[in-house]
């Protein structure tokens, strides 16, 4: 199994995915999933994922509630102040897998790079990159990061995204 | 302890002092106000605590119930170490007040009379980690720099053969590169820590750095703290370029 692994989606394919990222995660519940979310609050998921609450092996954090001022609580979410504190983002993730079953699988989806972008340099992101993936090599975390395209290619997204094991390309007529 | 070495309980800053702070060391916890200085050096206290060793907080910028309501929103926090007596936290103007001395300059006899009470103190309780928040409030009240020296001096020799680790905590004026108010401190002191701030996107990213810690090949690298439910935490800063 490749430890990591890259998907470029198109924007209008963006919620098949993440409901067929969902039914995966709800096959494996012995497996320990953390959803770094910097697209879309937490609570929209709540509305796309209905049963949202009935998985138990999925943990939110969430990167842009708080920074777009809004404030909620919820057991399965971690809410960072802002997408800019990358540092935190990768505190956060350790600590939340530190508490997994030792025998667990360990699974991270970063969603998106994209919009990491949008709110840090490209330098930034390519270095918190680079480290998440190095400290999930260490730690035996498998980690899934998506690509949102929209538009034009952007060089640097597509640079970062081949750092990862494997590369998976949706194509709009796929699904 | 681990060996010659007082283990803080926050593991990347052990890590960082190859395993901790050498006993009997006086440090240093610099920063602006709402730095993070006294989060650390609760959880330096009652990281100690658990691991039998007990503690000392002489506060002077707060009152005692304001500390101790501040620090109960914390994971790490527990008052049951304050009722067994593993922390003591005592009220520095209570006892100026006790002692009679002036809210103003102090003399050296003054000076001398509140180093006996400390040291009476930390002596008393057996402790072996020591916080005073802060070091530049109780600096504020002595007359020259020979007398700030003097005091510190003395104070870090008698803690550090009691194998007592100390932290003292320094205020700055926030954005400001300095380690102290007075220019002495941080000459007096084994170990410097610097809490400090950078800006990302008009963000305000809380840091940390180890500026000196004697008899230890320590990093220099900056650090991004994170101060959660759980204490402070840090994790490598990315670099800004």
């Amino acid at each position: 199994m490749y430890q990591s692994l890259g998907i470029i989606i198109p924007g209008t394919n963006y919620n098949d995915i993440v409901c067929a990222l969902f039914d995966c995660i709800r096959e494996h519940p012995n497996d320990v999933w953390i959803y770094i979310t910097i697209t879309r609050p937490f609570n929209s998921f709540a509305r796309l994922i209905s049963d949202i609450n009935n998985i138990p092996n999925v943990t939110f954090i969430d990167c842009i509630s708080r920074a777009s001022g809004i404030v909620k609580k919820d057991e399965k979410c971690v809410y960072i102040e802002s997408p800019t504190m990358l540092e935190n983002i990768m505190m956060e993730t350790m600590n939340l897998f530190g508490r997994a079953p030792p025998d667990s699988g360990k699974y991270l989806i970063l969603d998106s790079l994209s919009a990491l972008m949008i709110y840090n340099d490209s330098p930034l992101v390519t270095e918190f990159f680079y480290q998440l993936l190095n400290r999930a090599r260490c730690e035996d975390i498998h980690t899934i990061s998506l690509v949102v395209e929209e538009g034009e290619e952007d060089k640097s997204i597509t640079r970062l995204i081949y750092l990862n094991d494997k590369i998976l390309k949706v194509r709009d007529t796929f699904i | 302890m681990a060996g010659d070495r007082c283990v803080t309980g926050i593991k990347e800053l052990d890590i960082q002092m190859e395993g901790g702070i050498p006993v009997g060391s006086t440090v240093l916890i610099v920063g602006s106000s709402g730095s993070g200085k006294t989060t650390l050096c609760m959880q330096f206290l009652v990281n100690g605590a658990r691991m039998g060793e007990k503690g000392v907080f002489f506060t002077i910028t707060e009152p005692l119930f304001k500390l101790t309501s501040n620090m109960e929103k914390f994971d790490f926090f527990d008052r049951g170490l304050i009722d067994s007596g593993m922390i003591t936290i005592i009220d520095l103007r209570i006892i100026f007040e006790r002692m009679g001395l002036d809210a103003g300059k102090y003399t050296v006899e003054d000076a001398n009379a509140l180093l006996d009470v400390i040291k009476d103190i930390a002596k008393e309780l057996d402790a072996k980690r020591v916080v005073i928040d802060s070091i530049t409030a109780l600096c504020y009240r002595l007359h020259t720099k020979e007398m700030i020296r003097d005091f510190l001096f003395k104070l870090g020799t008698f803690l550090a053969a009691m194998e007592c680790t100390t932290f003292l905590t320094s205020e700055i004026p926030p954005g400001e590169y300095k380690f102290s108010q007075y220019g002495i401190e941080e000459f007096i002191s084994d170990g410097i820590i610097f809490l400090g701030d950078i800006e990302r996107g008009g963000d305000l990213i809380r840091t940390l750095q180890i500026i000196k810690m004697r008899g230890v090949n320590h990093s220099r690298a900056k650090y991004a703290m994170n101060i959660s439910s759980r204490g402070v935490e840090l994790a490598p800063l990315l670099k800004v370029r």
